[in-house]
């Protein structure tokens, strides 16, 4: 089953569903339905799953999430070392996948807000579409444009060409 | 016209000898007696028709083996990951408790991926120091041949090393005797 989601993070607007008061003699077709819903497929269902649960909770086990040491980047190898290279590059990779799950991330949040808020997002969605805005544009400026064999080389020297722009454009200001 | 009449009832009463003939078959009597123009007839939703039309009898047993052979195996390899995903379940996620080094394969969620982890891949740190072996290998090899060209070249070009020159023949082998003496 999917875990719950974080409440604070993902929060559910107040609910406003007004007291019924009945005024017909009319039955209540919906909480006919949702009384016939519950019995025919929802109780079934839930004492099912709550035999495999207890099947399943007597043979326990856990799985964990691995941790990857730090190793030397790229700048720290040397020309000829090509192992380290190595080493460098699959830390870049697995650095490259957790930046995409961190924008995915954020951009979660921006669409759940932007559906939470319905007409009204522009106003009460202030902050989190700068925080993507701000993600998107980190993103952009390291990973954006490596080419199709993109990788740790590449994203370096396209750091190195950032900071060489910078230097230009500080040294263009000052003077 | 007396006869007439006898001859007719004499007739009849033969007929009813030959019905009874023909209806008496190997020693038998048939229930109803042969009427050679009365058949029975069954009137049902219309004229019987024969259809003829193109045989249907490859395609039907075409795929008639097709899922014969597919449940052959589909079946008990449904049952078997289903009792798995019933009985046995997934596993639930969990920080890594202090001092406890997790085993390679409690790194996934699956029973069967574990499974196929523990027995019959290698571990991904095995497998790294493969790669990282055949990359050593062959940055060594790369190294050997780049010093090899160079070698070669400079050899080529100083002409003192052992290499590029032609091989003479070792001097104690020569035989002064001929010109050893000056009468000769």
């Amino acid at each position: 089953m999917p875990d719950d989601f974080d409440k604070d993070v993902y929060p559910e607007p107040p609910r406003r569903t007004p007291v019924v008061e009945k005024q017909t003699s009319l039955p209540n077709i919906a909480l006919i339905l949702t009384k016939a819903w519950g019995f025919a497929v929802d109780a079934p269902v839930t004492v099912f799953r709550e035999w495999i649960e207890r099947q399943q909770a007597k043979r326990k086990f856990y799985y964990y999430h691995r941790v990857f040491r730090r190793v030397p980047d790229l700048t720290n190898c040397l020309e000829y070392d090509y192992p380290c290279q190595y080493e460098a590059e699959m830390q870049w990779r697995r650095d490259f996948k957790v930046d995409q799950e961190i924008i995915k991330i954020v951009q979660d949040r921006m669409k759940a807000c932007q559906q939470r808020e319905g007409e009204s997002y522009m106003q009460n969605c202030r902050k989190e579409v700068e925080l993507f805005k701000q993600t998107a544009k980190a993103y952009q400026s390291r990973y954006e444009d490596l080419g199709a064999h993109g990788g740790a080389r590449q994203c370096l020297m396209k750091q190195k060409h950032r900071m060489m722009e910078e230097r230009t454009r500080a040294a263009a200001s000052t003077s | 016209m007396a006869g007439m009449s006898l001859l007719r009832a004499v007739a009849g009463f033969a007929g009813r000898f030959n019905t009874i003939r023909s209806g008496f078959v190997k020693g038998h009597f048939l229930k109803t007696p042969l009427q050679p123009n009365n058949a029975v007839v069954r009137h049902g939703h219309g004229k019987a028709m024969f259809v003829i039309k193109p045989t249907q009898f490859y395609d039907r047993r075409f795929l008639r083996l097709l899922t014969f052979y597919i449940l052959l195996t589909g079946i008990p390899v449904t049952a078997f990951i289903t009792f798995v995903n019933v009985f046995i379940g997934e596993a639930e996620l969990a920080e890594i408790p202090e001092g406890h080094v997790p085993e390679y394969w409690e790194y996934y969620k699956h029973p069967i991926t574990r499974w196929i982890v523990r027995n019959v891949l290698d571990p991904p740190e095995k497998d790294y120091e493969k790669m990282m072996a055949v990359i050593q290998i062959e940055s060594e090899k790369a190294e050997m041949r780049g010093k090899q060209l160079e070698v070669r070249r400079l050899m080529r070009e100083r002409g003192d090393g052992p290499w590029y020159f032609y091989e003479t023949v070792d001097k104690n082998l020569i035989d002064h005797s001929p010109k050893s003496t000056p009468d000769n």
